[in-house]
């Protein structure tokens, strides 16, 4: 028996059989791929990479690291629970394995549950086809979460292994045969764009364009002043001293030479390199990382004829000061010297999603107290309070203004130009006004976000409460309604539909302002602070940190938007005609 | 039907009504209009666009006001007998409100005139019963076909018991079969409550059907051609529109309006 059946969520028409033959397929690659990386994991150490950089291995890694302190020490929550851990374990700090080793074990519950699912599936495509799409969608969930825990490991295949599987379940779900609800949708087009990200990243992979130098690093050791660096300079034992360029030049004459002349310095015999070639390159090819403009090279005075560039002294035995610039931002970063980088879709530009779940789950600084999940909370709850107190007062303000101008025509003309043009005045622009006269506080930033949102509100107020036709009005009147209960009982539950809509532009308009506003208002405690300090210069090495922050500036403004909605779905209850 | 001994509810003497006087678009709207209606009458106003018919029903409900001439309600002005609460309205649109269910709908004037909430339910869920929608009190507008929408106003006009109903072609929306079921239903209730009504229509047959008599109005500027009383024997049901008497009436009226039309 042929039966064909062309499914309305079904993007091809495919017969029914060839459907089902089409999702045993897709069901058993996905299977494959699980179970393959199942046993990977199982027999993965806390030694190998793949373990030690997954979002949970690292969060392993620091919980270890923050038992067998200080007792009186106020630790996180996760913390502590590794804490009394350790101590019913009757250990002084916790080993990093014994986390390790449960992380196992719930790794392969986990990717048990999928491989049951995926079984589960199998059976239904035979016995009740219909059936089959929920099955297929809980396992694309499961999948899609891993996306936030596998790293991308140069040689291992684990994460491509998941890609594929959730590629052949995301393909399964589209064609199981069903209707598809708005959940599925929401889903299915959200692991599209994840599985966009990712894809794109190995297509970037591919073909980026990177020239490394043959260096790992940089040759350098660190002495503990730089007195003591100097002085094994002037003794022979090294050739160069890395350091400040303002340090330098109360020390050592400069080469060549200024006019100035007569002083005594320290340091007869050495030189530093007023003039350094930072910026040539091999052949055509730029050097990056480019030596900073604050450094400077002291040499013997018989050696400043051998080095004029940054090129002439990769190689070089180097010698910096402990914890001077050089030492912390320049030498020491683990980073290859790269003469060329097309920088398509690289870790900096697009980190893979798991080095932002990795983010969350870190300490803000290497090895800080806190995870970054608990700041960057703690911001949001912050610049979300700003921004409620922002989005009341621009509510109130817009809506008394909205009522005055329905009310009067003359207010409405001659005023309503300052609330359009006022909106034309840059936010950034405003906001250190703001600051000026109502001082650093979050009452400014309240107001700045109240600027954002009254707007919205005033126009849709108004729009709304001219929004009844002229029959309802005449309606009122002929019972003899004064303008007050024509007001209530007419024009304001008419306008209610164009005041939520407006409220909801609002809402995600008032964390904007509120993070904008904390910017001039120097406020440290909010997102603002946040978004600023990861995409500042020197952290350019930890864009996840900044994609974080910005994950949590969305996931505040969602927030509020759909407490928005649900208030409007309360309020607008019988106004609503169909919401699907 | 003659109107004789019966108590006057509405009376206009000379009534004109110029819109935007002095203007370069001045527009004669009614020119002297004399009408008595009796209490408890069924009036029809009938013509075509342009003849004034609803100026003169908003006249009468004080939505505008006569530019010359005197028109009493009840013995007093209109603005006087709107105040008092003597007039229901009833819109070609249903004009329900979106937010209200048809129960709270239909106790909207008694809220906005203050009565108690017992009453005002009580009431709410008489007139619902009267125009055989009990069982939807809590349905919300958009569930509810256009006839029904209308039965619900009409409901809510008779809910706060006004001496006078005004209609605005409220029926000219609606399908034909529902306009006739529509038609029969107003005759039931207006038998049962007893109210006048002015009436205005464009529809002929709906007119003579319907009403006491007929006020047939001609365009530019808008006045009385004449005032057909309808002799008809009430209760009228469908049967009625078989009558010989109906027939010649239609086209008694039909002619009146063709010879206005062509002034």
């Amino acid at each position: 028996m042929t039966a064909i059946a062309t499914a309305p969520a079904s993007p091809t028409a495919l017969t029914y059989n060839a459907r089902k033959v089409l999702l045993i397929l897709l069901t058993l690659a996905a299977l494959v791929a699980v179970l393959s990386l199942m046993s990977t994991y199982n027999g993965l150490t806390l030694d190998d990479e793949l373990a030690a950089e997954s979002t949970l291995g690292r969060l392993a890694l620091w919980m270890a690291d923050q038992t067998g302190n200080d007792p009186d020490e106020v630790l996180s929550p996760l913390a502590q629970y590794a804490d009394n851990w350790a101590n019913e374990l009757g250990l002084e700090e916790l080993d990093p394995s014994v986390l390790f080793d449960s992380l196992r074990n719930l790794g392969n519950v986990y990717f048990g549950v999928i491989g049951i699912i995926l079984l589960a599936a199998l059976a239904g495509i035979i016995l009740r086809p219909r059936s089959v799409q929920k099955f297929y969608f809980a396992a694309l969930l499961l999948l899609d979460v891993l996306l936030f825990n596998i790293a991308a490991i140069d040689d291992s295949n684990a994460l491509t292994l998941l890609i594929f599987a959730i590629g052949a379940a995301l393909a399964a779900v589209v064609l199981a045969p069903a209707r598809t609800g708005r959940i599925v949708g929401f889903f299915v087009a959200l692991s599209f764009l994840m599985l966009g990200w990712e894809a794109s990243k190995s297509f970037a992979d591919s073909v980026n364009y990177k020239i490394l130098l043959p260096q790992e690093s940089w040759n350098y050791e660190v002495r503990l002043t730089l007195d003591e660096a100097l002085m094994a300079l002037d003794a022979g034992e090294i050739d160069i001293v890395v350091a400040d360029r303002k340090d330098l030049d109360d020390l050592m004459p400069p080469h060549p030479p200024d006019d100035e002349d007569g002083e005594e310095l320290p340091f007869q015999n050495l030189r530093y390199l007023a003039r350094l070639d930072r910026t040539q390159g091999f052949g055509f090819l730029p050097i990056a990382p480019a030596f900073p403009g604050r450094l400077s090279l002291a040499l013997r005075a018989d050696d400043v004829e051998d080095i004029s560039s940054a090129r002439d002294i990769l190689g070089r035995e180097l010698v910096t000061v402990e914890g001077e610039f050089a030492d912390e931002k320049y030498l020491n970063l683990p980073r290859n010297l790269v003469l060329l980088d097309l920088k398509i879709l690289n870790d900096l530009n697009l980190p893979h999603l798991q080095m932002i779940a990795e983010a969350f789950l870190q300490p803000a600084r290497r090895n800080g107290e806190f995870l970054l999940l608990r700041i960057l909370s703690d911001a949001g709850l912050y610049t979300f309070s700003e921004a409620i107190f922002g989005f009341l007062f621009g509510a109130a303000l817009g809506f008394a203004l909205g009522s005055l101008f329905a009310h009067s025509p003359l207010m409405e003309r001659g005023l309503l130009p300052y609330v359009v043009a006022s909106q034309t005045v840059p936010i950034l622009a405003i906001a250190p006004m703001v600051v000026i006269w109502l001082g650093a506080s979050q009452l400014s930033v309240a107001v700045i976000a109240a600027y954002l949102t009254f707007f919205p509100v005033t126009i849709n107020t108004l729009r709304g409460l001219q929004s009844p036709a002229a029959a309802q009005v005449e309606l009122m009147r002929s019972y003899a309604a004064s303008r007050w209960t024509i007001m209530w009982k007419l024009r304001f539950p008419a306008a209610l539909p164009y005041i939520f809509t407006a409220l909801k532009v609002s809402a995600t308009a008032s964390v904007v302002g509120a993070i904008i506003g904390e910017l001039p208002s120097g406020i440290g405690e909010g997102l603002g602070r946040a978004i600023l300090d990861f995409s500042s210069d020197y952290s350019m090495i930890s864009t996840p940190k900044l994609w974080a922050s910005i994950v949590m500036a969305a996931t505040v403004g969602i927030l509020f938007f759909v407490s928005v909605t649900l208030a409007e779905r309360v309020a607008l209850r019988g106004y609503i005609r169909d919401l699907d | 039907m003659s109107t004789d001994g019966k108590t006057i509810a509405i009376t206009a003497r000379n009534i004109n009504k110029v819109f935007n006087p002095g203007s370069d678009e001045e527009v004669i709207a009614l020119r002297d209009i004399n009408l008595d209606v009796s209490a408890g009458e069924f009036i029809s106003l009938i013509g075509p666009s342009g003849c004034g018919k609803s100026t003169l029903m908003r006249l009468v409900g004080d939505l505008l006001q006569p530019s010359a001439g005197e028109l009493l309600v009840n013995g007093k002005r209109p603005q006087q007998a709107r105040l008092d609460r003597d007039y229901g309205m009833v819109f070609q649109a249903a004009t329900l409100y979106d937010w209200r269910s048809v129960a709270k709908n239909v106790q909207l004037p008694l809220e906005v005139m203050g009565f108690s909430k017992a009453e005002r339910e009580e009431r709410a869920a008489e007139m619902l019963e009267m125009v055989e929608l009990g069982a939807f009190a809590n349905h919300y507008p958009w569930q509810l076909s256009g006839g029904m929408q209308q039965r619900v106003s009409i409901a809510r006009a008779l809910v706060f018991d006004p001496s006078i109903l005004l209609m605005d072609e409220p029926f000219g929306a609606l399908d034909e079969f529902t306009r006739e079921r529509m038609n029969l239903e107003l005759l039931r209730i207006w038998e049962q409550t007893g109210k006048t009504i002015i009436f205005v229509t464009h529809s002929i047959s709906e007119a003579v059907f319907l009403s006491n008599r007929i006020v047939v109005m001609s365009p530019r500027p808008g006045r009385i051609t004449k005032i057909v009383s309808n002799d008809l024997p009430y209760p009228r049901d469908f049967t009625t529109r078989n009558l010989p008497a109906y027939h010649s009436l239609v086209a008694d009226v039909r002619e009146l309006l063709r010879d206005a039309h062509e002034v």
